[in-house]
C-alpha cells in the first residue's frame, strides 16, 4: 500500500486532483464492529495536486473528504432489516445468497423485468459498465437506469440531436481561460465548483462573464463591478430567452453565414421559429430587459470574432420538462454565431456529478449499451453480445427512464426487487414522498452504500461498499478526459467493492458471461465494448493513464485521442451539425405557456395570490457550497455541517414582509406532494415571486418532496427547477428548541 | 375522414395557426388551404419598421415556408384574394376564378392602416391610392420605400404619435435621418399614457433627436416635389411641416368587407363568440386583427367591457393556438374533447412596449389617476373593493418615471420610462396580476446601483475565502504567526486554495499587517 496516492476528489465531474497521503500508521478497522464513539483524526491528509482543471485547487468538500473514511457512521457489515425495523449485521454469504433467492423468487413469480437496479454518476467506469452489464446479462432485467437522468439527461439528448455525440465540453477546460465573452446558463460553479472559477478570469477581466440566473447567486455576482452581465429571468423561461437572444443574433446580421451554410443545416426553420420572439416581447416574457438581451447577443458575437466566445449550460436551464428544447435552443445560439468546432470558441454542458461524463456512457442507461450505443441499434446489439459472449437476443430491450422505473415501484407488472447503487433516490428523486412510499412498498430493496443513507434505512439489506480512497478504477471528467483513480488506504474489513458483490450475485444467479471483480481486467473489457461506438474507450489503458498522459475519448485504438471535438465535421452521417426549431410548448399550468392568463395561474393559480395562510410562489432548488447532492456523505463531515447544518428558504425580503417571514424564522413550504419546514434567509438576490431550497437535506427539509414527477418527452428530466409551492410563516418545531438534522441524530 | 379547413389571410397569426393544424395534416384528419393575398408567405408585420430603417433584413421576417408547408401537404395559394364567400354551399370563390370548399372557414384577414382624411389624400379607406412620398409603412413594399428615404438623408414626417409611429421616428433619427412626430394632444401615446410619463417622453424623444410637434391637428398634404412627390404637411393652424416621406402611423382598422359581405355580424371587427365562432354560424372562425371577441350574451360580464381588437400579435397567436386545438378536436371526431377544452383565457389589456434602443418605455393598463386626485381613486370603491393606490416617481431631468396605479397591490396601470429593469417586473407582476411589495420603491430600486452585490466594508471577522470557508480572523493569525505572502497563508490555511478569487483580499491582509508593525 502506498504511503501516498494521485487520485481525484470524491465529489463532483471536475474531479479535481489531489493527493492523499497517510497521516498515521495506516491502521484501519481491522475487525467488524461499529467505529469509535467520537470521530478519530482522518487517516489521510488531503492536499491539492496540480492539474490542468483545478490548478491544485480544491473546496471545503474536497479539503474534508478525508474525514468521511474513518467516520464513525460508517457501515461496515452486510445490514439485514428485521420484522421489528431493526437492521443487524449479517454474514456475507448469508447476504449473497439472500439477494440471490430474492431475485429468483421475484423473477418466478413476476418475470425478468420485476428485478430493478439503479445506478449513479458517482460509480466508476468500470462499476457503471459491469452494473449494465449484471442488469442485461446476470438479472436479465430491462429496468435498469440510474440518477444521471436527473443530471445530464436532457443536454445529452439535445447534443445527440445537435452535435451526433454527447461528450460535456468538447473541448479541455483550459480553452475557454482565453475566451473574450463566457455565456452561463442555470449554472452556480462558484457554489458547485469553486475551483472551476479560475478559468472564468480571463473573461472577466474583459467585462465579458454573462450569466443567466433567476438568482444573484455566488457567480452571478462575478459579473459585478464590470465582469460583465447577469440576467435575472422568471424561472422557467429560459428557452424564451434564449429565442430572444437568437433573434437578435440573426436580425441584427450577427450570425456567421458561411458556417451555417457550410457546417449546419436546419438554419431556416430556426431562422423562422425564433422571429416571434423580437426582444420586447422576450422581455415581457422572462422580465430581462431587451436591452440586456441585445447587449448579450451582440457581446457574444463580438467575442466569436475576436477572442472566443463560449455557451456553457448548466441544470437551472435543464432540469426542466422543456431541459432538452432548452439546452437545444443554447445549441442553436451557439451554432448561428459559429462556435462549436471553432479554435476558440465553443458550446458545452457542465456535468454534475463525479463521473456523470463516463456514467453515462457505458450501459446504465435504460436505453443504451456500453460505448454511448443504442440498445435498440442491431449492429450495437451484435456487437455487444459479441464481447460479452452471449446470444444477441439474450440482451433486453430498452427499459424505463428513471422516474418511470421509480413510479412502477411495487405496481403490478412493476419493480418488486430493486438494488441501489451509488444514489441516494430518497432524497435526490422528484416528488421524493412518492419515492419512499415506493421504496416501502418493495417485496426486497438492496442498497449498496458506505453510509446509512435516507435511502438505505429503508432497504432490507444494505450492502457496504468501497470509498474512493479505498479503491482503483476510472472516471471521466467534464471534459471526457479519462482519469485514474487511485487507493491510498485499506477499505475497512467487511467492506467491499461493488465489482466484488457484482461478481459473487453473477456466480449465485449462474450468469453466463464472466464478472471480474478486479478494476483493471473490467477496464480492458469495456475497452472491447465500447470500441467502435461513440465514446470510444478502446485506445486507453491504465498503464497510459498512469504514465500521465491525457485521455480525452473518443480514443480508438491506434489514435492519440480526441481533446477537441467538431474540428472538421459533426457525428452525423453528413458531418453537419442539425438545428432543430424549438419553441416554448403550451402546458397545462406550466411556463411554457406564455399567455398571460396562464402565467397568473401559475404563480396565484387556484391559491389566488396571497391568503391569510401565505402565498403562492415558485420553488427553485440547488446547491450550496457545503454540499454534495443528497448530502449522505457532506453532511456526516462536521466541518461542513457546521458551516451549514441545516436547509433555509431563501427569501427576498418584500415577500417575506407580506408574510410576517423575519430572518430566521420557520417557514412551510408546501404543495399538494409534500411539506418542508425550515428557517428562512432574507436575500435580495432572489427574485420576489420565487423561494429557493438546497436540495441535500432529508426529511422536513427535503426540497424534493416538493418537486414534481412530470418529465421532459425526450430525455425524461423531471422538472426540479419550477415547482408552485406555497409559502407560509410557520410555528418552530418543538417549542422553538432547534431541531438536530437528522443526520446529527443518526449519528 | 378528412375535415376540409380554409385559412383566409396568411400573416402572423394565420402562419401560428398553419403550424399548430400541421399535425392534423400530417395524420390525415385535416386537408388545409391557406390563401395569402400577398406574395410572400406569412413574415413577421411586427418589423416592418425594424426593416425600413435597415435594422434588419426583409429575408430574416419570415414566419413561414410556402415550400415546406405544401411538401407537408398544405395546399398554399399566394398573392391571391378572395372575392366571397357562398356560406350556404360552404364555398370560398377567389379572385382567380377558383373556388374551394370548407368544412371550417378561418378569417385571419387582419387589419389595414387607417388613412386620415387630409386634403391630396384620396379618401377611399378600402382602396387609397396614396400619393408618392406618403407610405402606411404596412409592407415590405413599404419598407423599400423608407429605407431609401432614410439613405437618401431625407426628412422624414411622421403623422401619428402611436406607439409603432414613435418607434419608427427613432430608428429612423438613429439612422441619421431628420425627423419629426406629428401628433395631436399634448404628448405621444395620448390614449394610453398619463400626463407625467407623457411629458417625460416626450422629453426623452427629442433627446434621441427626434423632433416632436404636438398639439397639432393636420389638415391636408402638400406634394410640391420635382415630381409631384410629398413636400408639406399641412396644420390646422396654418403652418406645414416640410419634408420628403410622410409615413401615416394613425392605427388599424379591422378588415372585415368579406365577412360583411357573407352577412356575418361585425362590430368593430368580425363579431365572434368565445370559441371564436362568428355569430350563429358554426362553420366560421375569425382570430386575430380582424376579430372582435363579444358574444351574444347580452349579461356577458367579459363582453360588456371588451373593448375591441386588441390591434397586438400576442393575443392574436394566442387565439391562434387555442383554435388549433379546439379545430383539431372537431376534426379528430371529438366533440366531448372540443366541449372539455378549456376555454380561451381572456386577455388582460395590451402592454405597450417601446421598440427603440436608447428610451426604454413600458405603458399597460390604465393609468389616468393622479395621487392627489380623491375622486379617481375612490371611483368604483366599496362594496369590499378596494380603492385605488398611486405610486409616483417623477425624475424629468435624467428621463425617469415610474407610475404605479394598483388596486389591492396588484397593478391595474402601469407607466415605465427609462427604468428598464423596473419596467421589465412589472410588466412580469401586471401580467401575472402578482401583488407588489408594500414598499413600491423596492421596483425603483431594481434600476439602482444598491443593487449590485454587497461591495460593503469587508467584516474583518466574515468569511474571506468562500471556498474552503477561512475567515478573515484566521487568516491574520496565519500572518501574525509568520505567513508573508498568499502562497504561505494558503498552505497554513487552505484560504485562497480554490477559486483564488480571495488573493486581493488575504494580499490586503497581510499589507495592512505589515504596514501597522512598520508604523
Amino acid at each position: 500500500m502506498t504511503k501516498s496516492a494521485a487520485t481525484h476528489c470524491p465529489y463532483c465531474a471536475l474531479q479535481c486532483a489531489m493527493t492523499l497521503t497517510s497521516t498515521t500508521a495506516p491502521t484501519p478497522a481491522t475487525k467488524p464492529g461499529p467505529g469509535p464513539a467520537s470521530q478519530a483524526p482522518p487517516l489521510l491528509e488531503v492536499t491539492g495536486r496540480d492539474f490542468p482543471t483545478n490548478r491544485g485547487g480544491l473546496c471545503r468538500k474536497g479539503w474534508t473528504s478525508a474525514s468521511l473514511l474513518n467516520h464513525p457512521g460508517r457501515v461496515t457489515e452486510p445490514l439485514l432489516r428485521g420484522a421489528d425495523g431493526v437492521h443487524r449485521p449479517i454474514g456475507w454469504d448469508q447476504a449473497l445468497a439472500l439477494v440471490a433467492e430474492q431475485v429468483k423468487a421475484a423473477q418466478a413469480s413476476y418475470g425478468a423485468d420485476s428485478v430493478g437496479v439503479f445506478g449513479g454518476g458517482g460509480l466508476t467506469n468500470e462499476k457503471a459498465y459491469l452494473l449494465g452489464k449484471f442488469a442485461r446479462v446476470a438479472l436479465g432485467t430491462s429496468r435498469i437506469d440510474y440518477n444521471g437522468r436527473f443530471c445530464m439527461s436532457s443536454a445529452a439528448a439535445a447534443g445527440m440531436r445537435a452535435f451526433g455525440v454527447d461528450r460535456g465540453l468538447p473541448f479541455p477546460l483550459a480553452d475557454i481561460d482565453d475566451a473574450s465573452t463566457i455565456l452561463i446558463l442555470g449554472s452556480n460553479v462558484a457554489e458547485t465548483m469553486p475551483p472551476f472559477v479560475q478559468h472564468l478570469q480571463g473573461a472577466r477581466d474583459n467585462g465579458g462573464l454573462i450569466v443567466v440566473d433567476p438568482r444573484r447567486s455566488a457567480t452571478a455576482a462575478f459579473t459585478a463591478d464590470g465582469g460583465g452581465l447577469h440576467l435575472q429571468p422568471l424561472p422557467g423561461t429560459d428557452l424564451t430567452l434564449l429565442l430572444g437572444i437568437s433573434h437578435v443574433v440573426i436580425h441584427e446580421g450577427l450570425s456567421d453565414s458561411v458556417y451555417l451554410r457550410e457546417r449546419t443545416s436546419g438554419y431556416d426553420a430556426v431562422a423562422r421559429s425564433v422571429n416571434s420572439f423580437w426582444p420586447e416581447r422576450v422581455q415581457s416574457l422572462t422580465g430581462v430587459p431587451a436591452d440586456l438581451i441585445r447587449e448579450t447577443a451582440r457581446r457574444l458575437a463580438a467575442g466569436a470574432s475576436n477572442g472566443g466566445s463560449y455557451i456553457l449550460t448548466g441544470r437551472g436551464v435543464e432540469q426542466h420538462v422543456d431541459g432538452t428544447d432548452t439546452a437545444t435552443a443554447a445549441i442553436n445560439l451557439s451554432l448561428l454565431l459559429g462556435l462549436p468546432g471553432s479554435a476558440r470558441s465553443g458550446y458545452g454542458t457542465l456535468t454534475g456529478q463525479g463521473n456523470g461524463q463516463g456514467g453515462r456512457e457505458h450501459g446504465q442507461k435504460a436505453d443504451q449499451l456500453p460505448g454511448y450505443r443504442k440498445i435498440t441499434d442491431p449492429a450495437a446489439r451484435a456487437h455487444v453480445a459479441a464481447v460479452w459472449g452471449v446470444p444477441e437476443e439474450s440482451i433486453p430491450g430498452p427499459g424505463l427512464p428513471a422516474v418511470k422505473l421509480l413510479q412502477s415501484l411495487g405496481k403490478p407488472d412493476g419493480v418488486r426487487c430493486l438494488l441501489v447503487h451509488a444514489s441516494n433516490i430518497a432524497v435526490a428523486a422528484p416528488d421524493a414522498n412518492s419515492v419512499i412510499a415506493g421504496l416501502r412498498s418493495l417485496d426486497f430493496l438492496v442498497v449498496c452504500d458506505f453510509f446509512m443513507s435516507e435511502t438505505a434505512a429503508v432497504a432490507d439489506l444494505v450492502l457496504p461498499v468501497l470509498q474512493w480512497a479505498e479503491e482503483e478504477g476510472t472516471l471521466t471528467n467534464l471534459e471526457g478526459r479519462v482519469l485514474r483513480r487511485r487507493p491510498a488506504i485499506k477499505p475497512p474489513f467487511g467492506a467491499r467493492s461493488e465489482l466484488w458483490i457484482m461478481a459473487r450475485l453473477a456466480e449465485a444467479l449462474e450468469a453466463p458471461s464472466t464478472f471480474s471483480e478486479y478494476p483493471e481486467e473490467v477496464f480492458e473489457e469495456l475497452r472491447l465494448a465500447s470500441a467502435g461506438g461513440l465514446a470510444d474507450y478502446s485506445g486507453i489503458s491504465y498503464g497510459m493513464l498512469d504514465r500521465g498522459e491525457a485521455a480525452y475519448w473518443p480514443y480508438p485504438a491506434g489514435s492519440t485521442g480526441t481533446p477537441r471535438l467538431f474540428a472538421d465535421s459533426f457525428a452525423h452521417a453528413d458531418g453537419r451539425a442539425v438545428m432543430t426549431p424549438v419553441t416554448p410548448r403550451r402546458r397545462a399550468s406550466g411556463p411554457g405557456d406564455t399567455s398571460p392568463a396562464a402565467v397568473a395561474g401559475v404563480i396565484s393559480g387556484t391559491d389566488s395570490g396571497t391568503r391569510s395562510s401565505g402565498r403562492s410562489m415558485t420553488l427553485i432548488t440547488g446547491r450550496l457550497l457545503e454540499h454534495y447532492q443528497s448530502g449522505a456523505q457532506t453532511r456526516r463531515v462536521a466541518d461542513l455541517l457546521a458551516a451549514r447544518p441545516q436547509a433555509t428558504v431563501q427569501i427576498h425580503p418584500a415577500a417575506a414582509a407580506g408574510l410576517g417571514i423575519t430572518e430566521g424564522a420557520y417557514v412551510s413550504v408546501a404543495n399538494d406532494r409534500g411539506h418542508v419546514l425550515c428557517k428562512a434567509e432574507l436575500s435580495t438576490a432572489i427574485r420576489q415571486e420565487t423561494v429557493f431550497l438546497p436540495f441535500h437535506f432529508p426529511e422536513l427539509e427535503s426540497a424534493n418532496r416538493l418537486t414534481e414527477a412530470a418529465t421532459d418527452p425526450i430525455s425524461g428530466m423531471p422538472e426540479f427547477k419550477f415547482n408552485r409551492v406555497h409559502v407560509s410563516l410557520a410555528a418552530a418545531p418543538l417549542d422553538g428548541v432547534d431541531r438536530l438534522p437528522a443526520t446529527m441524530e443518526a449519528l | 375522414m378528412t375535415e376540409q379547413i380554409v385559412v383566409v389571410g396568411f400573416g402572423p397569426v394565420a402562419a401560428r395557426l398553419v403550424d399548430e393544424l400541421l399535425p392534423g395534416v400530417r395524420t390525415g384528419h385535416v386537408s388545409l388551404t391557406v390563401i395569402g393575398e400577398e406574395n410572400e408567405a406569412a413574415y413577421n408585420r411586427v418589423l416592418i419598421g425594424s426593416v425600413g430603417v435597415g435594422h434588419t433584413s426583409a429575408d430574416a421576417l419570415a414566419l413561414a415556408d410556402a415550400a415546406a408547408l405544401a411538401a407537408d401537404g398544405v395546399d398554399v395559394r399566394l398573392g391571391v384574394g378572395v372575392r366571397r364567400i357562398d356560406r350556404p354551399r360552404q364555398r370560398v370563390l377567389l379572385a382567380d376564378g377558383t373556388d374551394v370548399h370548407f368544412d371550417r372557414l378561418v378569417l385571419a384577414t387582419g387589419s389595414r392602416p387607417v388613412i386620415p382624411n387630409l386634403t391630396g389624400i384620396n379618401p377611399d379607406p378600402a382602396r387609397p391610392v396614396l400619393p408618392h412620398g406618403v407610405t402606411a409603412l404596412r409592407d415590405l413594399r413599404d419598407a423599400g420605400q423608407l429605407r431609401q428615404a432614410i439613405e437618401g438623408k431625407k426628412r422624414v414626417v411622421v403623422l401619428g404619435g402611436g406607439v409603432l409611429g414613435l418607434e419608427i421616428a427613432l430608428a429612423a433619427a438613429e439612422e441619421g435621418a431628420t425627423v419629426t412626430v406629428v401628433h395631436n394632444g399634448p404628448f405621444p401615446l395620448g390614449r394610453s399614457i398619463d400626463r407625467g410619463g407623457g411629458s417625460v417622453l416626450s422629453a426623452s424623444l427629442r433627446r434621441c433627436g427626434v423632433k416632436v410637434a404636438g398639439n397639432a391637428r393636420s389638415t391636408g398634404v402638400e406634394h410640391n416635389g420635382p415630381n409631384g412627390e410629398f413636400s408639406a404637411l399641412l396644420l390646422a393652424d396654418g403652418s406645414a411641416i416640410d419634408g420628403d416621406l410622410l409615413v401615416l402611423s394613425c392605427g388599424v382598422r379591422p378588415r372585415t368587407e368579406l365577412a360583411e359581405g357573407a352577412g356575418l355580424s361585425t362590430g368593430t371587427g368580425i363579431l365572434v363568440d368565445h370559441q371564436l365562432k362568428a355569430h350563429h354560424e358554426p362553420h366560421i372562425f375569425a382570430i386575430g386583427d380582424c376579430a372582435e371577441v363579444r358574444c351574444a350574451d347580452k349579461a356577458c360580464a367579459e363582453c360588456r367591457n371588451a373593448t375591441g381588437p386588441l390591434g397586438l400579435v400576442g393575443p392574436g397567436w394566442r387565439q391562434a393556438e387555442w383554435l388549433a386545438e379546439h379545430l383539431l378536436l372537431l376534426a379528430g371526431a371529438d366533440p366531448a374533447g372540443a366541449e372539455a377544452q378549456a376555454p380561451l383565457p381572456q386577455e388582460l389589456p395590451g402592454v405597450i412596449v417601446l421598440k427603440a434602443k436608447g428610451l426604454n418605455l413600458v405603458v399597460a393598463g390604465s393609468n389616468g389617476a393622479e395621487p392627489w386626485d380623491e375622486e379617481a381613486l375612490t371611483a368604483g370603491a366599496g362594496n369590499g373593493r378596494e380603492r385605488l393606490q398611486v405610486a409616483q416617481w417623477a425624475d424629468p431631468e435624467h428621463g425617469r418615471y415610474v407610475k404605479m396605479t394598483t388596486r389591492g397591490g396588484v397593478l391595474e396601470g402601469l407607466v415605465a420610462v427609462g427604468m428598464p429593469r423596473t419596467a421589465a417586473e412589472l410588466v412580469g407582476l401586471f401580467e401575472r396580476r402578482a401583488e407588489l411589495p408594500a414598499d413600491r420603491s423596492l421596483m425603483l430600486r431594481l434600476d439602482g446601483p444598491d443593487q449590485l452585490p454587497d461591495a460593503g466594508p469587508l467584516d474583518p471577522n466574515g468569511t474571506v475565502c468562500r471556498c474552503a470557508g477561512v475567515s478573515g480572523t484566521v487568516i491574520r493569525t496565519a500572518v501574525e504567526e509568520g505567513c508573508t505572502n498568499v502562497g504561505e497563508v494558503s498552505k497554513a490555511t487552505r484560504a485562497g486554495t480554490g477559486c483564488g478569487g480571495c488573493h486581493d483580499d488575504i494580499k490586503g491582509i497581510i499589507e495592512r499587517h505589515f504596514q501597522a508593525a512598520a508604523a
